[in-house]
């Protein structure tokens, strides 16, 4: 139980960093990016590749990824995303699914459909061993990272003039644009920060769990769980909801066996949907 | 507007010939692609109704074509039933379990309700890969469909395709039609005006539940073999979305256009293994960046041709997250 409880939480670390690029991207371009699991596990596959092929360490290839997918980040706003922003709602959100397909299936077609994990001493490292409680390396790393991550970048968006430029934009694309704000770069700058938080994630998902070309599916939802529990755009509130969302997952295997653990983290994810449709924790103002 | 109404039965009739005389001139394999053709339009059909119309871009279809499918499975092979029977219980048992899940998913909108129905149908592919009753994630083959003709595989599918086509038709002519795209247009002047938007999206959301139901009964008489990942897989709404934004969201004539495109090319696409769905992916993302009205939207703009859409003004994609 406490087992569950403290690996859940860290659980929840790896989670958020997931759900972060989706949070930022849609609180800054209302945007919903139906490729962003599949973009993830592009970046695990790089890293693969890289590490693989060139013999990096895992920490160099990450680097790497991070690099790669900024610039495929750059791309995918500049020439997909931003030219249908304005034509509404469904237009985004079918251009991005149209991506996602795109991604999955090529992943599928380069890397086939064979289970892969990035090697690495981590996983098999616990940093606590007693006989009621063990803690694996990469879950703790996971969380730290996220933990990093998720305070450097508020501090970012407090603190600099850059920050100050992006959340003017999200605020008020207009009034951003008329006091001297590039509202396209600052969406780029969104995604471009988004890709690269996304690369990090994607190394520390594969080399916690096992991962094939359409997992993209399974971690867009835990993304989105992640947010929408949090509060779209709201970036504490996104590492609340990885940790509530990786506690119900674990409490719920414990509780039904491993195998249904998902699916309780779905229901758990619809049940807080249906009553709270804009977030458990949505502190910026309401937006649908 | 006369003109109109002699030309759709003109229409009518060379379609009816043309599918009746079908089954004697042409080859197995085009029946076979003909039959495709018949279940994906259906399918489309059902998703442009929600999606185009109603304002309810979901990705979860194929949470109902999964319970089709196995409804047929469970009652044809585990207890005999006859399959048609079958396939309608499965239908029923969409309907009555899109109503169950309404309230809640009914709360969220726009993109909200695309992943709400997504997880949704993901949630029944674990129920289903863990339910030691369906065999877990193995394949159960339905073997009560063996020995079925291909003719008869084609008017299953066929009149599943009319039926939905009808369907959609007959409905966007009556007070829900209407209100639907009053709501499409401006759902708060809709709702002043008196439209009851939950129930009318409600009426949709089931109507398209049964027929979602009717049409994974009727495609898994083909597939003649089930599992939860395929039965539940987002293929389904692949299929569908694809088809609809090519063909022209919003308008009846897209689903037809855009299913016969679809299963063209995933035939000519099934020489090269693997490939077809990056291919769609592309041609959907060109079509969204080049045209997004869709062919038959586009070819409405600019030349004012339509046969089945009622229509009042021009219609814009983009309106629909209007009608949230």
């Amino acid at each position: 139980m406490l087992q569950c409880i403290i690996t859940g939480i860290l659980l929840g670390g790896l989670y958020s960093m997931i759900g972060i690029g989706m949070s930022l991207v849609f609180g800054i371009m209302k945007l919903t990016n139906l490729a962003h699991g599949d973009l993830m596990i592009l970046g695990t596959y790089i890293t693969m590749v890289v590490s693989n092929a060139l013999g990096f360490n895992l920490v160099i290839s990450t680097i790497i990824s991070v690099i790669v997918m900024c610039v495929i980040g750059f791309i995918v706003q500049q020439f997909l995303v931003n030219r249908v922003m304005d034509k509404g709602e469904a237009p985004a959100l079918l251009v991005t699914f149209g991506l996602s397909i795109f991604l999955a299936n090529l992943m599928l077609k380069i890397f086939s459909a064979d289970n892969q994990l990035l090697t690495n001493k981590m996983a098999s490292v616990n940093v606590i061993t007693t006989p009621v409680l063990s803690v694996s390396a990469s879950y703790l790393i996971s969380f730290i990272v996220a933990v990093i991550i998720i305070v450097g970048l508020a501090l970012v968006m407090q603190k600099t003039n850059f920050g100050r430029s992006i959340r003017a934009t999200s605020d008020d694309p207009m009034a951003a644009e008329l006091m001297g704000v590039n509202t396209k770069m600052a969406f780029a700058a969104a995604m471009v920060i988004c890709m690269g938080i996304t690369a990090v994630a994607g190394t520390l998902v594969g080399s916690t769990f096992t991962f094939y070309p359409s997992s993209g599916t399974q971690y867009l939802i835990i993304a989105f769980g992640v947010v929408v529990i949090g509060g779209m755009g709201s970036l504490f509130g996104t590492l609340i909801g990885g940790i509530v969302l990786g506690v119900a997952q674990l409490l719920g295997g414990f509780a039904f066996g491993s195998g249904v653990q998902m699916l309780i983290a779905y229901i758990v994810l619809l049940v807080i949907l249906a009553l709270r449709p804009n977030g458990l924790f949505a502190t910026s103002a309401v937006r649908k | 507007m006369k003109m109109k109404k002699q030309n759709l039965i003109i229409l009518i009739i060379a379609i009816v010939v043309l599918f009746g005389i079908l089954p004697a001139a042409g080859s197995n394999n085009l029946l076979q692609m003909v039959t495709l053709m018949c279940l994906y339009l259906a399918m489309s059909q059902m998703w442009n109704l929600l999606g185009g119309y109603a304002g309810m871009l979901s990705l979860g279809m194929q949470a109902f074509i999964g319970i089709g499918g196995y409804t047929l499975t469970i009652l044809s092979v585990q207890f005999g039933v006859n399959i048609y029977l079958s396939i309608i219980i499965g239908a029923v048992i969409c309907a009555l379990f899109g109503l169950a899940v309404s309230p809640a998913i009914f709360k969220m909108s726009g993109v909200y309700f695309a992943i709400g129905t997504w997880i949704v149908a993901e949630a029944l592919n674990v129920f289903f890969s863990n339910w030691k009753f369906v065999g877990y994630a193995k394949d159960w083959s339905i073997n009560s469909v063996f020995g079925m003709s291909t003719r008869q595989l084609y008017y299953t599918a066929l009149v599943v395709a009319i039926l939905a086509t009808l369907i959609v038709f007959v409905l966007l002519r009556t007070k829900t039609g209407l209100a639907l795209m009053a709501i499409r247009d401006s759902a708060s002047a809709a709702e002043t005006m008196g439209v009851e938007i939950y129930k009318t999206k409600l009426k949709c959301y089931v109507i398209a539940c049964f027929m979602m139901g009717l049409i994974g009964g009727a495609q898994y008489m083909q597939t003649a073999y089930i599992n939860p990942s395929t039965g539940f897989s987002i293929n389904w709404t692949i299929a569908m979305t694809f088809a609809v934004i090519i063909g022209g969201l919003g308008t009846m004539e897209g689903p037809i256009v855009g299913a016969v495109l679809y299963v063209i090319i995933t035939q000519i696409m099934y020489n090269f293994p693997g490939m077809s769905n990056i291919v769609l992916g592309i041609i959907a993302i060109v079509v969204i960046l080049l045209a997004p009205d869709g062919i038959m939207g586009t070819l409405y703009k600019k030349t004012g041709f339509q046969i089945l859409s009622p229509r009042r003004s021009i219609p814009k994609v983009g309106e629909t997250k209007a009608a949230e």
